[in-house]
């Protein structure tokens, strides 16, 4: 651990590729995080915002151009050695020995991991049926789903015990059971005081799972905090979802008038979004109360999308990007 | 962690069957096919330091070096299925150093070597009738291990950095023909045109060839091959570092 207390802590991170060429491409530009042991830190941004960067710094894959990186203490590009015993990865590609089966991928895995001999086994039964490839395990991995064989691969990082676990998009091409069953075993992970940096472009995955979100432009941080602060950060959207008893034609014609981003209706129910900086959300409640008699409503910010997209597009217009 | 890798190359290795029996029969079906062919052809016999020998005596020392020669350029080719595979980072974020996977690699394929090299030297023998210099078929064991290690860190430099599979086969067959066209593993040095001789003499192939020539059969002086085993020596050492230097800077863009 660092003296602060980290699990990793990046300072002013820079990476440029290409850098004799005329146009060299700045990846990380200054980038400084923190990332407390035992959370779920989630790394957001678009594509070609520099998180694949990041991971192959932080993975000993790359070598920074300035800046440092620390990881539980040691500095990743000093002591890259010392710093692969401490973590294990998922990348971004479906990583898996095709020619193996699903069961020797595990146990290879075990042995590179140093997992004594006895265990290895015992391990790899457990990530099977944790990832339900019981059906699969005498299979050649070259013959599953692109699904499967990205089962494979993460149910290899959930066999050893590496105190930091990085997870680029590693729910990609997952069904929806099996991927509510590797949300949940990140959350177990995290539970045993391993500290997980995932990336996604699925922004709910990341809302239900992190404890801290950064959100990632053009090699900087944008934003970090936890997803309600985030959310808070970006978006000024309120959702209103209303199921009345009857409703009253005129008043929902007054409340039409308003400017709403959105007004739907569904039989007897309505769905709105607001943005507060245009109207007070309690002026729109008042004249939803209007409409008819009320059987539920809720009132919930916006998503994290919304705050996203709101908060790379105001980075974009003061810096002249396309939205 | 060498023995994991080796084991995970023990494993890809023998999922295919027709990979192992090519690896392993590979240089005696030369041996007996294009060396059998070319013996009759020189029926006067092979003359290369002062003696004149049988073709296929003298073409076993080649066939050695061209099997460890091909078994270096599988296991350099290797890389290029890890990379698709997504394998190759991966790997390289495992806790291991950079050379210890090199090594770990090859000397699963250099056993692979050894057993080949068992082989042909000794179907070689029965089959073809070549005198062997059994007194020093103990020093063909780090001859061989040496040869394979010291071409697969040569071509590993070049598999990590050229990222295209179709440019690394075109790269391996200039490669492959220049270097054992320009060598000894298939004539005498002597009797060749100056430009051509000199080019083979700084071949390492050459210097492999030789070397193994002279522990199978005896061929050679002792001071030159000194020479050359020290000359590949110091090849391999050299290509280790520049590929070790290679994993470490230049495989992920």
């Amino acid at each position: 651990m660092t003296p602060a207390g980290f699990a990793i802590e990046i300072q002013d991170l820079v990476k440029i590729y290409k850098v004799k060429s005329p146009h060299p491409v700045r990846a990380l530009d200054g980038l400084s995080l923190a990332v407390k042991q035992g959370e779920i830190f989630g790394l957001l941004g678009e594509n070609g915002a520099g998180k694949t960067t990041l991971l192959r710094i932080l993975t000993t894959l790359l070598h920074p151009t300035s800046g440092r990186a620390i990881l539980m203490g040691l500095d990743v590009e000093r002591r890259a050695y010392d710093v692969r015993k401490k973590i294990c990865a998922v990348l971004q590609e479906n990583a898996v020995e095709v020619f193996l089966s699903v069961e020797d991928n595990l146990m290879t895995y075990g042995r590179f991991h140093s997992i004594p001999r006895h265990e290895i086994a015992q391990r790899a039964d457990r990530a099977i049926e944790q990832f339900g490839l019981g059906e699969f395990r005498k299979q050649k991995v070259m013959d599953l789903s692109g699904g499967l064989k990205r089962r494979v691969q993460v149910a290899k990082v959930f066999m050893v015990d590496k105190p930091v676990v990085f997870l680029d998009e590693a729910t990609t091409g997952m069904d929806p059971i099996n991927k509510r069953g590797t949300l949940e075993a990140i959350r177990e992970q995290a539970r045993q005081g391993r500290t997980i940096l995932l990336t996604t472009h699925i922004l709910e995955e990341a809302e239900e799972l992190c404890d801290t979100i950064a959100i990632i432009d053009r090699g900087s941080v944008v934003a970090q905090g936890d997803p309600d602060r985030i959310k808070s950060l970006g978006s000024a959207i309120v959702e209103i979802h209303v199921i009345y008893e009857s409703i009253h034609e005129g008043a929902l014609g007054e409340l039409t008038q308003l400017p709403l981003v959105k007004l739907e209706r569904r039989n007897l129910t309505l769905d709105l979004r607001v943005n507060a900086k245009q109207i007070s959300p309690f002026d729109v409640l008042q004249k939803v109360g209007q409409v008819g008699p009320v059987i539920s409503f809720e009132v919930s910010s916006g998503s994290l999308e919304d705050a996203f997209i709101e908060l790379l597009g105001k980075r974009k217009a003061r810096t002249g990007g396309a939205p | 962690m060498i023995a994991a890798v080796m084991y995970r190359e023990y494993l890809i290795r023998t999922t295919s069957m027709v990979w192992a029996f090519y690896d392993l029969f590979m240089p005696l079906t030369y041996l007996l096919l294009f060396g059998i062919g070319l013996d009759r052809a020189f029926a006067s016999g092979v003359q290369s330091g002062g003696q004149i020998l049988g073709y296929n005596s003298f073409f076993l020392g080649g066939v050695l070096a061209m099997a460890g020669f091909g078994i270096a350029i599988n296991t350099a080719y290797g890389f290029f299925v890890d990379r698709e595979n997504g394998m190759l980072y991966e790997f390289l974020t495992y806790p291991m150093t950079r050379g210890e996977f090199l090594v770990g690699k090859i000397l699963f394929n250099s056993s692979l070597a050894l057993v080949q090299a068992a082989i042909t030297v000794g179907l070689g023998a029965l089959l073809l009738g070549i005198p062997l210099r059994w007194e020093r078929a103990g020093f063909l064991l780090p001859g061989v291990v040496l040869g394979a290690a010291g071409w697969f860190f040569f071509l590993t430099t070049f598999a990590l950095r050229i990222r295209r599979n179709d440019m690394f086969n075109t790269f391996i067959n200039v490669a492959y023909f220049l270097l054992m066209f320009g060598s000894s593993l298939f004539y005498p040095l002597e009797g060749l045109p100056l430009w051509l001789r000199s080019i083979s003499r700084a071949n390492p192939l050459t210097w492999h060839a030789d070397v193994l020539r002279y522990l199978t059969i005896g061929l050679g002086r002792t001071d030159t091959i000194l020479a050359e085993s020290a000359a590949f020596i110091l090849f391999t050492f050299l290509s280790f570092l520049a590929a070790v230097r290679t994993l470490q800077r230049g495989v992920v863009k």
